[in-house]
Formats: structure tokens, C-alpha cells, sequence
């Protein structure tokens, strides 16, 4: 039995309504429970800002992709470079750095769960290797249905039944946490060369619209009783004028879910904009706000660009080729049989760039623009819109008009007349930060009864210490303090342990990964399925007792079971 | 001031010197560096015998002489920015790497990546350098961005790759893809060389010699005069809209 017993801490823990309360935290055997004895190990928070260990709801960290980015981009190794000292191995690299370099800096920032955003099927066992080495943060994987031929064969026929079947022998076979769209069908059509446009466009050959799929898959989700929502890359990401395609993607979604959003729109800053071209190209995160506003089932998150280099990877194919043709610069494209696809180029986003001034802006307005916190996660969509370690700077951003203007200044002058940002007044307070790196992310997911995004009695101790003192520090006015403060946090506590104090991480740590596996009648177990088994030893180049992610692959493996309505 | 470092004779082995101290700014603040070997961090002096005479009060002032086996020595002059390093010898990889000013004259051959992605200063090579002189590194996109390298000898093999701006002269025979992936600078080969400037972007290409294996998306535009010698002019790359210019003394295609 190890006791630790965190004093003085000043809490804010939304999901239990605690909100800058001093106050001790007793916690058992990596739990949070009511009291420990005498013999417990003390921190003394003296007063620090304590939240719930982060959660990222959207980033990507682990498997085939990421590998291709570091592979592609030797020079980014150069960066970020640091050796081994103590418990830590050596890392390196800037926007992809290495699984413990990701796992490393996470920590240091206070993050204790992290949602690997894409993980294609049938390359699951390589996300599953690399969470086994991001040892301080438990991971979870998004999963790839976006051009699943299964998937679009049920949709043609109109068996959404069937679509939650194969979802729920995929998510168990690849050990996968949630369902995840890339432009729906448009990876599928870029398979044939070709892309949707909107969610009208049929896919080639199966004839099925980016509609009819997020509509079939949000109710088989449900069927099936997931945890977390159906995770939405929108059709159309990057152009200008998509707003409208996103707007109608949000307009297809029902509230079906009591606990949680139905939907869970990521980068929605990718899909916000404007115009009719470049040239005409602005910010249109009103409308998307204000919608989201109406509808209590849609959560998003930010995706927002910070200036710098990094490496944008997706499984949207179609549109890191569009990049390509911008950029001419490197760029690797990817195709994974019957499911999806992907695509990966470094870029740079400059603040002389028009294009990319207004992208900056349009990520913070629309979580300055969305009401309530719990609806817009604050998230790059790692390493996409700039590497996590950025998140400080983005949090400070909330929290400052003036941080804001004083950027402003600094970025493309006709920015202003595109997007706006310079008339938001509105300034994140403490709470609300909380709610969108921590505890709305948990409500989010849907792991908060799992113990995570929260500190009442019974969670997991994934405690976050930050050295900021919230009644000491005004936000609007000091930036600089908040961005150190929660760079680098005073204590990172995960499940009952220290694992990192003051930028050093000190255990190896290992981590937990959370899957799913609902549980269907025979009827629907597609294991069984001779349509299903034909269709899979025809097509793949694996053999499907082969294709199951072995147990082995998991260090700590947490299951969720759920009961499927089939 | 002037620092003689002498290779000490039983220094020398199988593992290569990590020497990335061994610049002449670090010596204004005395002898005491350490370079590593393998895994272990030595001091300057058990590596070599240590002699200054004079002193200095910039680095411009700073001559440092490397004598003795050398040639397993690793990033000597790594980001110098003034003075001048004198090798008698050979001298390994990566010597120069990053530099921005100063001098580096090696009487002997330089091993592979001599002033890899330097950015100005002169690195005067009097025997042969190896593969990636004066080039770019993995996965970068701009190679040499300023400065001159002049080899007596003959280049290896990706001669001024990804070179971007300054000059480097070879005065013997270049290796295979000798300026690939050129965006800007010059780059005179007086002996031949092997598909040059393949995929250039911009700058100045001279081969003096024979350029073989000639890549056939190069348009050629006719003969011009060029420092007492008539060359033919090729516009560059096809491939990326003919931005640049390849001069060949003579050429063959690949059969």
C-alpha cells in the first residue's frame, strides 16, 4: 500500500464543482480516496494551482504515421535534442520527437492521458508498440473508419446494424478506444483519385455520400453504447469557403446521448473558413461557433496554428496532396487496403503569411466565441496546427487581451479586416482553461466515471501541480508567468506516483491503455460472419486470425466492455 | 596567440574523437576542454601535447595547429566564427561543420561532410576531401549557405549538395552526383564529375572536365567564354522550370 498525501493544494476540479478551493488530497494506491494515514507521503502544494492530470483529447503520437513523419523529416531530429539523465532516456526531435520525448514533454506540461487521434486497423500493432513506450501518460486510440469497405457495403444496403457490427469486431480485434472519420469517403475516393467536395458527393463505386456515412456511423456508435462519440475529421479541410461544409455536416447530427455529445468535431479551426479562393480567404468561426452554441451535441475542438515549423499527418490523403501543390516540399502518401488512407508534409507557418495569420486567429476565436468551455477542447491537433509543447502560449493567449493584441501587432496587417479577433474581448478565467484541458476532455471521451478528468474520491490520482498561484497572478496582465507556469509544472502525479517534478520526469512509469469491446449477440459477431470472413480473405494480404492485436501488445490493458443494443 | 595541439601517439584508435571544443573562440579562456571518445569525456590533454604561445583577445587572433594522426578527429571547427585552424595532417568528418568565419587550412585529406552547411569563412583543403563536401545534411533543404571551399585534390561523391550560396572549387576530379539538388552559389569543378547538378534549382555549376553520365533534362543553349575557356551552357534543370546554369567543357550521356 503506497500513501501520498498532497497538502495545500488549490483545486480546481470542475467535474466535481470545485473551483479554487484549498484543500488537501489523500490519495491510496493510485487513487484519490478520503483520508490516508499518518505514514503517507506529503507534497506540500503550498497553495499551487492543482487540477486533474491533462487530457488531450486529439493528438497524434504514436504509430505508422507519426513513424513516417520522423522518417521523412531527419532534420527534425536535430532539434529538441536532449540525453539521457537519470530515469529518462535520451529524446529528440521538435514536431515529431520520439515517443519518449512526447511522453517526456506531455508530463513536464501536466498531461496524464492522451487520445492518439488516427490509428489505421490494420497498423494497429505499431500504435500499440509505440504507446508501450510513452511510459507516463495512459493512451487511447481513435479508430479508423472513414473508408472501411465493410462500413460502406452496410451503409449502400442500409444496414446500420451491420456498420455497428463491424465496428465492434474491429474496435476489439485492434484494441481501438473510440471511431474515428477522416473526410469520410473522401480517403476512399482519393483511392481512386478522385475527392468528395461536401458531404454530398458520392464515393466511387460503393455510391455512398460522406452524409449518409457520418449519419449511419454516429447512430451504429450509439448502438453499440461507446464510450466516446463518433471523432469527426469534417470533408473539405483547408479550403476556403468549407465552412459551409462543416456546418452541414453539424446540422446531420441528432442528440442521442444524455451523458455526452453526439458528435465530436476535431481541428475545427481547419474547417472554419471563408471566401472563394485565397484571395478572398477569411475567418468564418461566427457561424461555426454560433451553431455549436444551438446544439448542446457537438463538442469540438480547437486545432489551433501556432507560427513555427512542424509536420502536418492525416489519414485525408486527398488534402496533404492539395498542401503538396502548395508547398512543393516533401511528401509521403500512404494507403492501408480496405480502410484508409494518409498523408504527411512538413510546413511552416509564418506570421508575414496571410493565409496563415488568419488561421491563428480563427483557432482562438472559436474558443473564445464558443459559450461554454465544455464544447471547444483546446488542442493543436499535435503536431498538426504546431507541436503540443505550445500549449502554454495558447492558454495564455485565452487568458490575455492584451497577450492578444500584443501578438496581433505582430502577424499579417490585413489580418484584421479578415477575421474577428481584435473585437473579442472576452478573457478565459482559471476554470475555464480547466474545463477544456482536463475535465471537459474527460466528459468528452466519456472516461470520467473511468476516474479520469477529475479528483473526487475513487479516481485515479493523475494530479497535476502547477507553480502558479491563482490569487497572485492576474492572467490578463502577466502572460509571460502564466505561459511558465504551465510549461513546466511543480509536481506531475500519476496514479498515486510522482513522475515528474520541475521538468525532470522521474520514474519510467508504465502506462494503462484503454480499449473497447462491445459485446453483440452471435447474430452480429462478425468473427462469425461468412459474408464478413469471405470478404476478408479475398481482399486482404493478411489473414484474419492474424489480424487481432494480441494482449501482449498492451502494457496495462484497461477494457472497457459496453452491451450493444444488437 | 598561437595553440598547438599534437596528436599524443597512443591517442589515436579505432573509436573516433567527438572534437566539437576544438575551436578557436574556446581557447581564448584557456586549455581546458574535453572532447569525447566513445562514451568517455577526455580532457584536451590526455588526447594531446598542449603548447601556446602568445595570447589573444578575440578569436580572430587564435591560430590553432593540429598535428599528429588526426584523421579520426571528429567536428573540429564546429560553428567557428573567426580565427584559424591549421591541420598537418588529415583531418575526419564533419570538420567545419556550421562555420561562419575564420580559416581552416588542412595540409592533408578531409573525410566526409568537410563544412557541411557552413555559412561563411574559407576552408582550404590541400589534399583529397570525401563524400558530402561543402553539401547539406539529412532531410535539409539548403546545404552551404555562404563562405569558400577550395580542394586541391580530388571531391567524393555529392560534392556540394543542396548548396545554396558560396563558391567551392574543386581542382581535381569530382564523384558522382556532384551539386545535387543545387538552389544557389557556384560550384567550379576543373576535373570531372559525375551527373552534375542533378535537380538544381538555381546557381552556377562549372565543370571544366568531362561531365558524364549527363542528366538528359538539362536544354542545352550553345558555347560561351568563360575565364580563357569555351564552354557549353545548359539551362538547368528542366525539371524545375530551367532555373539555373550548368557549364560543361564536354559531355557524354548515359549510354
Amino acid at each position: 500500500m503506497t500513501e501520498l498525501l498532497v497538502k495545500n493544494a488549490c483545486v480546481i476540479d470542475p467535474l466535481s464543482g470545485i473551483n479554487g478551493e484549498v484543500m488537501d488530497l489523500a490519495i491510496r494506491d493510485g487513487k484519490i480516496v478520503e483520508e490516508v494515514s499518518d505514514a503517507a507521503e506529503v507534497v506540500d502544494a503550498h497553495g499551487m494551482l492543482t487540477m486533474p492530470g491533462g487530457i488531450d483529447s486529439h493528438t497524434h503520437i504514436c504509430g505508422t504515421k507519426v513513424n513516417f513523419g520522423r522518417y521523412m523529416s531527419p532534420e527534425d531530429m536535430r532539434a529538441g535534442r536532449t540525453p539521457r539523465r537519470g530515469a529518462m532516456h535520451a529524446t529528440s526531435g521538435y514536431s515529431v520527437p520520439t515517443t519518449y520525448g512526447n511522453s517526456y514533454r506531455y508530463s513536464v506540461m501536466g498531461y496524464t492521458t492522451l487520445l492518439e487521434g488516427a490509428m489505421a486497423p490494420l497498423e494497429a500493432r505499431h500504435t500499440h508498440e509505440e504507446f508501450s513506450y510513452t511510459p507516463l501518460q495512459d493512451t487511447m486510440a481513435n479508430t479508423l473508419f472513414d473508408g472501411n469497405w465493410g462500413i460502406l457495403e452496410a451503409i449502400r444496403d442500409g444496414d446500420t446494424k451491420r456498420v455497428a457490427a463491424i465496428i465492434a469486431w474491429t474496435l476489439s480485434a485492434v484494441k481501438g478506444f473510440g471511431v474515428k472519420l477522416t473526410n469520410p469517403g473522401g480517403t476512399e475516393a482519393w483511392q481512386w483519385g478522385k475527392n468528395v467536395t461536401c458531404i454530398r458527393d458520392p464515393v466511387p463505386y460503393f455510391e455512398v455520400t460522406p452524409a449518409e456515412i457520418i449519419r449511419s456511423v454516429v447512430e451504429a456508435n450509439e448502438l453499440l453504447h461507446l464510450p466516446h462519440s463518433v471523432h469527426l475529421h469534417c470533408n473539405n479541410l483547408g479550403t476556403p469557403g468549407n465552412y459551409t461544409c462543416t456546418l452541414g455536416s453539424f446540422g446531420l447530427i441528432p442528440d442521442l446521448n444524455k451523458k455526452r455529445q453526439t458528435l465530436y468535431a476535431t481541428h475545427v479551426q481547419f474547417h472554419a473558413y471563408g471566401g472563394s479562393g485565397w484571395k478572398d480567404f477569411c475567418s468564418k468561426s461566427e457561424p461555426i461557433a454560433n451553431f455549436v452554441n444551438m446544439r448542446p451535441q457537438i463538442v469540438m475542438d480547437m486545432g489551433q496554428v501556432m507560427f513555427g515549423r512542424t509536420t502536418t499527418m492525416t489519414a485525408d490523403g486527398p488534402m496533404e496532396f492539395n498542401l503538396y501543390r502548395l508547398h512543393h516540399d516533401k511528401w509521403s502518401n500512404h494507403d492501408v487496403e480496405l480502410e484508409t488512407g494518409s498523408g504527411i508534409i512538413p510546413v511552416v507557418y509564418r506570421r508575414k503569411n496571410l493565409v496563415n495569420s488568419i488561421m491563428w486567429a480563427i483557432g482562438l476565436e472559436l474558443a473564445l466565441l464558443t459559450k461554454s468551455p465544455w464544447q471547444c477542447l483546446l488542442t493543436t491537433d499535435n503536431p498538426n496546427g504546431a507541436p503540443f509543447v505550445k500549449y502554454p502560449e495558447i492558454i495564455a493567449l485565452l487568458m490575455s487581451k492584451r497577450y492578444r493584441d500584443a501578438e496581433f501587432a505582430t502577424i499579417h496587417p490585413d489580418t484584421g479586416s479578415r477575421v474577428p479577433l481584435p473585437a473579442i474581448e472576452r478573457e478565459l478565467d482559471w476554470h475555464e482553461i480547466a474545463v477544456m484541458t482536463r475535465a471537459g476532455a474527460a466528459r468528452a471521451l466519456g472516461i470520467q466515471d473511468l476516474g479520469k478528468g477529475h479528483l473526487a474520491p475513487g479516481a485515479d490520482a493523475d494530479v497535476a501541480i502547477y507553480p502558479l498561484k491563482i490569487d497572485e497572478v492576474d492572467p490578463s496582465a502577466e502572460y509571460q508567468r502564466v505561459i511558465d507556469g504551465f510549461s513546466r509544472t511543480e509536481y506531475t502525479i500519476k496514479r498515486g506516483r510522482v513522475v515528474a517534478r520541475r521538468g525532470e520526469c522521474l520514474v519510467d512509469g508504465s502506462n494503462a491503455t484503454f480499449w473497447v469491446a462491445p459485446k453483440v449477440s452471435e447474430a452480429y459477431d462478425m468473427g462469425k460472419d461468412p459474408d464478413f470472413i469471405e470478404k476478408f480473405d479475398r481482399y486482404y494480404t493478411v489473414r484474419m486470425r492474424n489480424y487481432p492485436v494480441q494482449d501482449e501488445y498492451l502494457t496495462r490493458s484497461r477494457c472497457i466492455e459496453t452491451e450493444a443494443d444488437l | 596567440m598561437k595553440v598547438t595541439l599534437a596528436m599524443k601517439p597512443a591517442a589515436t584508435g579505432f573509436i573516433p574523437i567527438e572534437a566539437e571544443s576544438i575551436v578557436p573562440k574556446n581557447f581564448l579562456s584557456g586549455t581546458d576542454l574535453s572532447v569525447w571518445r566513445g562514451n568517455r569525456e577526455l580532457r584536451l590533454d590526455e588526447l594531446f601535447s598542449v603548447s601556446v604561445e602568445g595570447s589573444a583577445d578575440c578569436s580572430e587572433d587564435v591560430e590553432v595547429v593540429l598535428s599528429g594522426d588526426t584523421f579520426r578527429l571528429k567536428r573540429v571547427g564546429e560553428y567557428m566564427d573567426g580565427g584559424k585552424i591549421t591541420v598537418l595532417g588529415g583531418i575526419g568528418m564533419h570538420c567545419g561543420n556550421f562555420m561562419s568565419g575564420g580559416t581552416i587550412e588542412i595540409h592533408g585529406n578531409a573525410d566526409g561532410w568537410l563544412g557541411r552547411e557552413m555559412a561563411g569563412g574559407t576552408i582550404i583543403c590541400r589534399g583529397d576531401a570525401a563524400d558530402y563536401c561543402a553539401s547539406g545534411y539529412r532531410g535539409g533543404r539548403k546545404g552551404m549557405k555562404g563562405g569558400a571551399v577550395e580542394v586541391f585534390g580530388r571531391a567524393g561523391d555529392f560534392l556540394a549538395e543542396s548548396i545554396a550560396g558560396g563558391t567551392v572549387i574543386v581542382h581535381g576530379d569530382a564523384g558522382d552526383m556532384t551539386g545535387a539538388e543545387m538552389r544557389g552559389g557556384t560550384l567550379v569543378v576543373h576535373g570531372n564529375c559525375s551527373r552534375p547538378a542533378a535537380n538544381m534549382k538555381g546557381g552556377s555549376c562549372y565543370v571544366y572536365g568531362t561531365a558524364r553520365g549527363m542528366i538528359p533534362t538539362f536544354r542545352k543553349i550553345g558555347t560561351v567564354q568563360h575565364d580563357g575557356r569555351t564552354l557549353i551552357q545548359f539551362a538547368g534543370d528542366l525539371a524545375n522550370r530551367g532555373k539555373g546554369n550548368l557549364f560543361v567543357k564536354d559531355y557524354e550521356y548515359l549510354d
